[in-house]
């Protein structure tokens, strides 16, 4: 509201310098009131009333837009803050999780060495798997938190090599085996450049997206793997022929720990894709996933060139 | 039969050490609780432990005070620091500051008693360990670990950060199986299924630029299956001793 007034105070700023300019000279004895005689001719009184209009729109448009941008700025800011509150929620919780984790599997493997029965030794075995998935989550969660933090090392990294490793290694998944996984770099006129960063973040950024996209396709899919030089920046992408993600699900896939109605029956953390964007955002990047149920997905990369 | 060596446990979560200091007696070692840092150093002088367990985050004196103040009384038990904190340069604070090793929590308490017998073997009675000195010396390799810089002879050699901080970490621990996992751990702060081709690459970088050859090593030996060793002999250099 406050803004509107001040627009308003904005507009009425001329009428009132005109205001003043008039009382001055006709209330103030010792000044005369001089007349100024114009004589323009038609074409000139145009052109300066179609400049004066001009100006007075352009000042409006401004006045019109400033105050949209300043809430923009604060949606940004409040969104940043939103983001380091998670992050330091997620830290106090994996604090809060260590020392019983720890007691428990100290615990657990003291039963473990004592003679239990059989049926007893099944039990102790399944808690343990569980306390182990428990615990590699923790560290999942403080390494997500850590890398906000971390030193980054920054070193040229040849992006199409270490797309050809990220495809090799994820070959070696077996279900690799039953869809059709391709790998497509430029060379004219000129190959991908490097980016500046960390090889091995860089490296589990990309294999994230491609373990991901293995993961959730059916035999028989098709997956893509692609990079290009877009302006200043290159571009990963990988694209599968997969189910897709419904459109309500797309903007929270890159949320900590959050898991799609497709994603229920498949192993994993749900750290993925939340690791890959922080690894992406740390070098300066930005990530998009567009989606369309029934015909597949592609998640991007844009890492600025060096 | 020789003594059992002697372990003391410190942790102020009562949980832990009720838990831990059984597991630890059944594998062989006479085991005494502190709750806390004060208790801890009081401790130290009346049992006169083989090794220590200390937790970082305790109430009135912590984990890294302790050590310092032991160190600063030129007391050089071996200690492996529990960390809290999993930021890659608090870890290697520890190891700066005199610590012996460290462990993650929640660790796996079997991993616990593998580390205790290795740095056990390794210490050396009375003396710093390798994890606190300023270089390290192999044969004609040096590693210079303020400047991280290493070399061979007076040959400086070219290695990236990664393959410095890789070098390091099994210079500290030699003559010990190092498993993929755990030099993640260590080096990279992170484990993933990316990781194990990640360590070899690195590790390849070590052997090309150190010309060590893996059928015959000098430095880093392969354990088929389970990972590497570093088996050549490493000792403390002084901070001038190594080379220009």
């Amino acid at each position: 509201m406050r803004m509107r007034w001040r627009r308003w105070g904005f507009a009425l700023i001329p009428a009132a310098a005109g205001l003043v300019v008039a009382s001055l000279v006709t209330q103030v004895p010792t000044l005369t009131n001089p007349v100024i005689y114009v004589r323009v001719d038609v074409g000139t009184a145009a052109q300066i009333t179609g400049l004066a209009l001009s100006i007075l729109a352009a000042i409006g448009l401004v006045l019109w837009e400033w105050p949209g941008r300043r809430c923009e700025h604060r949606l940004i800011r409040a969104r940043a803050r939103a983001a380091e509150e998670r992050r330091r929620f997620l830290q106090r919780l994996d604090h809060e999780l260590k020392n019983p984790l720890t007691a428990i599997r100290a615990g657990l493997a003291n039963l473990a060495n004592g003679s239990a029965p059989p049926a007893q030794q099944d039990a102790l075995v399944s808690v343990e798997a569980q306390v182990v998935r428990l615990s590699q989550l923790t560290a999942d969660l403080r390494k997500l938190a850590e890398l906000e933090t971390r030193s980054l090392e920054r070193v040229p990294v040849d992006v199409a090599e270490l797309l050809q490793e990220a495809v090799l290694l994820a070959q070696e998944q077996p279900q690799a085996e039953d869809r059709r996984l391709t790998l497509t770099l430029p060379q004219a006129p000129w190959p991908v450049p490097d980016v500046l960063g960390d090889w091995d973040l860089l490296f589990l950024a990309t294999y994230n997206l491609l373990d991901n996209a293995l993961k959730f396709t059916r035999p028989g899919d098709t997956v893509e793997v692609r990079a290009f030089e877009d302006g200043a920046f290159v571009a990963v992408e990988v694209a599968d022929t997969g189910p897709g993600i419904p459109a309500e699900e797309v903007p929270r896939v890159w949320d900590e720990l959050y898991r799609g109605q497709e994603a229920r029956g498949v192993p994993g953390s749900g750290l993925g894709l939340a690791l890959s964007r922080a690894i992406v955002e740390r070098h300066g990047g930005r990530v998009t996933l567009r989606s369309r149920v029934g015909q597949g997905t592609v998640v991007a990369l844009r890492l600025p060139v060096k | 039969m020789p003594p059992q060596p002697k372990i003391l446990l410190v942790d102020d979560e009562q949980a832990i050490t009720a838990n831990l200091s059984p597991f630890l007696e059944r594998a062989g070692f006479a085991v005494a609780v502190a709750a806390d840092g004060e208790q801890a150093l009081r401790q130290t002088s009346a049992f006169e432990p083989d090794l220590i367990v200390l937790d970082v985050l305790m109430p009135r004196l912590d984990g890294r005070q302790v050590l310092r103040r032991l160190r600063g009384q030129d007391d050089w038990t071996p200690v492996i620091l529990l960390t809290q904190v999993g930021e890659s340069t608090e870890r290697a604070m520890a190891l700066e500051e005199g610590a012996d090793d460290y462990l993650n929590k929640p660790f796996d308490p079997h991993e616990l008693v593998a580390r205790i017998r290795a740095v056990l073997r390794r210490a050396r009675s009375g003396q710093p360990p390798l994890t606190s000195a300023p270089s390290l010396a192999c044969g004609d390799l040096t590693l210079d670990r303020q400047a991280r810089r290493a070399y061979v002879g007076a040959e400086e050699l070219r290695l990236t950060p990664k393959a410095i901080a890789l070098l390091e970490y099994m210079m500290t621990h030699p003559d010990e199986l190092l498993t993929r996992d755990r030099l993640l751990d260590a080096v990279w702060g992170w484990d993933y299924p990316t990781g194990t081709r990640t360590v070899d690459t690195r590790i390849a970088e070590l052997r090309r630029v150190l010309e060590d050859d893996p059928a015959q090593p000098r430095y880093i030996e392969t354990v088929p299956g389970q990972g590497y060793r570093f088996v050549g002999r490493v000792e403390a250099a002084g901070r001038g001793e190594t080379a220009p």
